[in-house]
């Protein structure tokens, strides 16, 4: 490992945050060039240590590897957050790809009112209010802290949505029962 | 058609929304949107509650929003058009029918969306990070070189009228009630224990606003069963018994 990439990491090990690239060459004195090398070198050191490198919330952070998570959460005594509720996960989604996104906008689309899933979200840190709509409706956007939870670089990291559309069989046998139910009752 | 939600075996506890069964529902095969029996829907979950034991509250009442808003949708595309000229929703069938099938399109996405998040969720879960706040010998600002934003002067005027005790509220125009419910209740159930009393004996000597609760306590234990009362016309002497 060069000694740059041992900077890197010992900057990274202090840091309670993710930190730039550019964060990382103002400290360093370096280019943002070198410092990306380094970081390449420190992943390449990692490897096989309980200590990962990982890009997260458009920085880079130091993490404890995920074998070491059970024997971790029992030392600092901080157990797993529950699981997102399905509409806790369906209004983040909505939240995620649409933001910022208001509420009643989450409630047409969920078909039900997202109160207190929005709530918990906004409790859980995943999500932030950004703002209000034109009609005065409080906006909502995911916080960097969603990003370091799930593990993503940026927004742009999330997976294409289309690929969960029906198929194109489903959304014509949807197409075709909707409608024999209009025709029954327009009959 | 009333076996519907027999065969379909509903798992009600893990639809999200009326949009998450309906879809769940409708791409199940050979079943019509309009042929989905709702009150089918809410016996099969009665059932699973019976079975349950125990009823959650916080399910339950998912439950109910998710059926009230369900019965809201199917009702919309059961009403026809003309009885509605002035309302929005009043579509042509097959318009309705295809904008409930692009609210359910859309709504698919999401729900898909919503797996990955979850997933997502608990697969960032195995990792974790650093939480301890840095030293503060390492902080970007530490407190010796941080700018100041206000006067100490201003910010000392605003501590110290903080810390000035003020006057105390001058209550005097508030009179203190003198006579309680309680109070009241006591004495009408001591007379009550010795038989029939009359309500004139109960207030006697009393002001009005001791009348009044008097009568209020009457009334509370006329509401509890432990006492009724005649009279035999308005004005009339009250005749208060157990």
């Amino acid at each position: 490992m060069t000694a740059l990439a041992a900077q890197v990491e010992a900057l990274l090990f202090l840091a309670p945050e993710p930190v730039t690239v550019e964060e990382l060459a103002d400290a360093l004195q370096t280019g943002e060039e070198a410092v990306r090398d380094a970081l390449e070198d420190l992943a390449g050191a990692l490897e096989g240590r309980g200590v990962v490198l990982r890009e997260v919330a458009g920085g880079w952070a130091l993490a404890s590897h995920p074998d070491a998570e059970e024997a971790a959460r029992r030392l600092l005594a901080r157990p797993r957050t529950s699981a997102l509720t399905a509409a806790q996960a369906e209004t983040l989604a909505i939240v995620g790809y649409l933001q910022p996104v208001s509420r009643p906008e989450v409630a047409r689309i969920r078909g039900v009112a997202s109160e207190s899933a929005t709530a918990a979200l906004v409790e859980r840190g995943l999500i932030e209010e950004s703002g209000r709509s034109q009609f005065g409706a409080v906006l909502y956007r995911t916080t960097p802290l969603f990003l370091k939870l799930f593990g993503l670089r940026s927004l742009d990291d999330l997976p294409d949505p289309a690929q969960w559309d029906p198929s194109p069989e489903d959304e014509s046998a949807l197409r075709d029962r909707l409608l024999r139910a209009g025709e029954q009752r327009a009959g | 058609m009333a076996t519907v939600a027999h065969r379909l075996e509903l798992d009600l506890d893990v639809f999200a929304g009326p949009f998450d069964l309906l879809l769940s529902l409708v791409l199940r095969e050979e079943l019509d949107l309009l042929e989905v029996e709702l009150a089918e829907i809410v016996l099969a979950y009665v059932d699973h509650l019976e079975a349950e034991g125990e009823l959650d509250l916080e399910a339950a009442t998912e439950f109910l929003v998710l059926i009230a808003a369900l019965l809201e949708l199917k009702s919309r595309l059961m009403l026809p058009g003309e009885e509605l000229p002035d309302d929005l929703d009043a579509l042509a069938p097959a318009e309705a029918a295809e904008e409930l099938l692009e609210r359910l399109l859309q709504y698919a996405r999401f729900r898909g969306a919503g797996g990955w998040m979850a997933a997502a969720h608990a697969a960032g879960q195995a990792y974790l990070h650093r939480s301890a706040p840095l030293p503060p010998g390492l902080r970007r600002v530490s407190v010796e070189v941080a700018e100041r934003a206000y006067d100490p002067d201003v910010l000392g005027a605003a501590v110290g009228s903080l810390l000035r005790t003020p006057p105390p509220l001058d209550l005097r125009h508030i009179a203190a009630p003198r006579v309680s419910v309680a109070e009241r209740l006591a004495l009408l159930r001591s007379l009550l224990a010795r038989g029939r009393f009359s309500f004139d004996e109960a207030v006697e000597g009393a002001d009005r606003v001791t009348e009044a609760v008097t009568l209020f306590a009457l009334l509370e234990l006329y509401k509890r069963g432990e006492a009724a009362w005649e009279q035999a016309e308005p004005f009339g002497p009250i005749t208060v018994h157990a």
